[in-house]
């Protein structure tokens, strides 16, 4: 059954999210006036899997802005308990486009080769994850295309087209095909795999290609390129707002801080999201800053992203979902950057 | 492999006392009997409630440090290490680590050590020459060179004195940028010390701990006196948040400082933007 294609009409996309609320949380994306984010969904939610791309991308539910890391409790002879939260349930997350599958990828490769903590990986590996192709470019500022996200179905466990009145549904894991199976889906029609196959090679006519390298190059071009002028170019109209940060699906940096009563007596040690472009970041004892200006933070996360990860933990960290270039209140843009080293 | 635990160890103070207006000298219980740290390495300290920065190692478990007990020394500079300097003798600190690489001391036996501390930096570099005079028979030459503002701001003065009590063992020189009167040592920066010291240069290894300047100031002039690049060992202290190579805050060109430092050899380091 790997690998085969089934059809399941439109209206029982209920039945589906049905079956995975018996054993996950399911989140799928869920418009609310102009946006689309990924919410808590039932059976008879009405799903946007028309939607462009959100703001956040998923690894807010892998790796959460703000984490609860420990409580603790004062005890009467002054000393503190502590206590870890309880693991969080497993995830279904409904309609995740290539470059935020990708982007997953990235966030458990970084996990597994960086350190010995198996939080993340773990939330991964119990996640459900139901993939949605794309039919055109959801923001002027993609290009996922060119980052190989497009295509990309991994980590799914089934891979959905959506054909208008019928999703069109890949298996990719076992746990994929035991959702599936309880759904009784019939096989895509003849019909049906020929629309696809039509529809698949528009789609990749239709997505533009802004980069005239592979990926694989970047890492080289960046190094040829670490003295440019460019990264002051492009510094020069950074307010270091750290949007670019917080929207990237491979963005991983936290800072620690403790909340407590005022009292003193409870409260929580907490990891929320930071970022490598926010002041103080680089801040180190004595009032020293190991990357000062706003020229090294661009440069360093622009590294990060196309040479440092690449070369630690084998796959290029951006995803071409272009975020980081919509949200810029300056329109700093990471493809233009690729782009120009490389050409 | 499980879940690392971020909970920390609550750690009896077996004494603190006062190394200058902003700077305290702890001496506190080891964690677990399986705590022996390396040089070099550091331990995440916090109260609850308030929060957590890291710290290095002052000296270890006895090298320096009463066994079964660690030194830190910690200043006054915000609002955690306002609160942590008022813990007393007798009071806890709450303790995770040690983290940090664990650099192999093998390849030091019968060399000579040369010893660099600028101002805070001797915080770090002293649990290096607790350790060598701990092993004092597997090295020749030792040379203890420090460098502060001003001798007010010198630290640790009681080592010091110590240290340079044992002619025998060490050479203790000490320098400070600017002196009122009564100073009747040198005036200089930490580098100048090194003007003079006549070594084997391929049997001499440098430990360097300081600001930013410094090292570029020493790096040079050991450069110069021709020892190798692999010789010169740096503690690249960055502002760590976790500790365990996950939350981005030390990462110097896409290495994690808290895994594979903070104590590198000028050699791994030297082809990196921003580390030094």
């Amino acid at each position: 059954m790997d690998g085969e294609i089934f059809r399941l009409p439109r209206e029982r996309l209920g039945a589906l999210v049905e079956r995975l609320a018996r054993d996950y949380r399911v989140l799928g994306p869920v418009r609310r006036g102009d946006s689309v984010g990924w919410v808590d969904i039932r059976p008879d939610t009405v799903l946007a899997l028309d939607y462009r791309t959100t703001m956040l991308p998923p690894r807010q539910f892998f790796a959460p802005q703000r984490e609860v890391l420990f409580r603790f409790r004062r005890g009467a002879d002054g000393s503190f308990g502590f206590e870890e939260p309880p693991s969080q349930e497993p995830l279904a997350l409904l309609g995740v486009h290539g470059c935020d599958l990708t982007g997953l990828r990235v966030l458990r490769s970084f996990h597994e080769s960086s350190c010995r903590d198996r939080v993340v990986p773990n939330r991964l590996d119990r996640a459900f994850i139901l993939g949605l192709a794309c039919w055109t470019p959801c923001l002027d500022e993609s290009f996922c295309k060119d980052m190989g996200s497009l295509e990309n179905e991994s980590p799914a466990a089934l891979y959905a087209w959506d054909l208008g009145d019928v999703l069109l549904l890949k298996v990719l894991t076992q746990r994929g095909r035991e959702i599936l199976e309880a759904l009784a889906p019939a096989a895509a029609t003849a019909e049906e795999l020929a629309q696809l196959r039509r529809r698949t090679r528009v789609r990749h006519e239709t997505f533009p290609s802004h980069l005239r390298f592979a990926p694989e190059k970047l890492a080289a071009a960046l190094e040829a390129a670490q003295d440019d002028i460019l990264w002051e170019a492009n510094a020069e109209r950074c307010l270091s707002c750290g949007r670019c940060n917080l929207v990237c699906p491979t963005c991983t940096c936290f800072d620690v801080c403790d909340q407590a009563t005022l009292d003193g007596s409870t409260g929580a040690r907490l990891r929320t999201w930071t970022g490598c472009q926010v002041p103080g970041f680089s801040k180190i004892a004595g009032g020293h800053d190991f990357r000062p200006t706003r020229t090294q933070q661009l440069r360093y996360r622009i590294f990060r992203k196309g040479k440092y990860m690449p070369e630690r933990y084998g796959m290029v960290g951006c995803t071409g979902c272009g975020r980081c270039i919509h949200h810029c209140p300056t329109d700093i843009s990471i493809r233009d950057i690729f782009r120009q080293v490389g050409a | 492999m499980p879940q690392v635990s971020m909970i920390p160890h609550p750690c009896r103070v077996a004494a603190a006392t006062a190394q200058s207006s902003r700077d305290v000298h702890y001496v506190v219980e080891v964690p677990a009997r399986s705590f022996a740290p390396e040089p070099g390495q550091f331990v995440m300290i916090s109260l609850p409630g308030i929060g957590e920065a890291p710290f290095s190692l002052t000296a270890l478990p006895g090298e320096g440090a009463p066994p079964g007990h660690f030194e830190l020394l910690i200043r006054r500079v915000g609002r955690l290490t306002n609160l942590l300097t008022r813990v007393r003798s007798g009071g806890v600190l709450y303790v995770r680590g040690p983290y940090g690489r664990r650099v192999d001391w093998e390849p030091f036996e019968g060399a000579n050590l040369i010893m660099l501390a600028g101002g805070l930096g001797l915080a770090p570099l002293r649990a290096f020459v607790w350790r060598a005079l701990a092993r004092r028979r597997e090295f020749r030459r030792i040379d203890v060179l420090v460098g502060a503002r001003s001798p007010d701001e010198l630290l640790f003065k009681g080592d010091l004195d110590t240290w340079s009590a044992r002619t025998d063992d060490v050479h203790v020189r000490l320098t400070v940028d600017a002196a009122r009167e009564g100073w009747t040592g040198r005036i200089g920066v930490t580098s100048s010390l090194l003007e003079g010291i006549k070594v084997d240069a391929h049997d001499t290894y440098a430990f360097l701990c300081g600001p930013p300047v410094m090292y570029r100031d020493c790096l040079r002039r050991l450069l110069a006196m021709g020892l190798y690049e692999n010789h010169l060992w740096l503690t690249l202290e960055r502002r760590m948040k976790c500790g365990i190579g996950l939350c981005g805050n030390c990462q110097l060109s896409g290495h994690y400082l808290c895994q594979e430092g903070p104590l590198l050899s000028y050699r791994e380091v030297r082809h990196l933007r921003e580390a030094v």
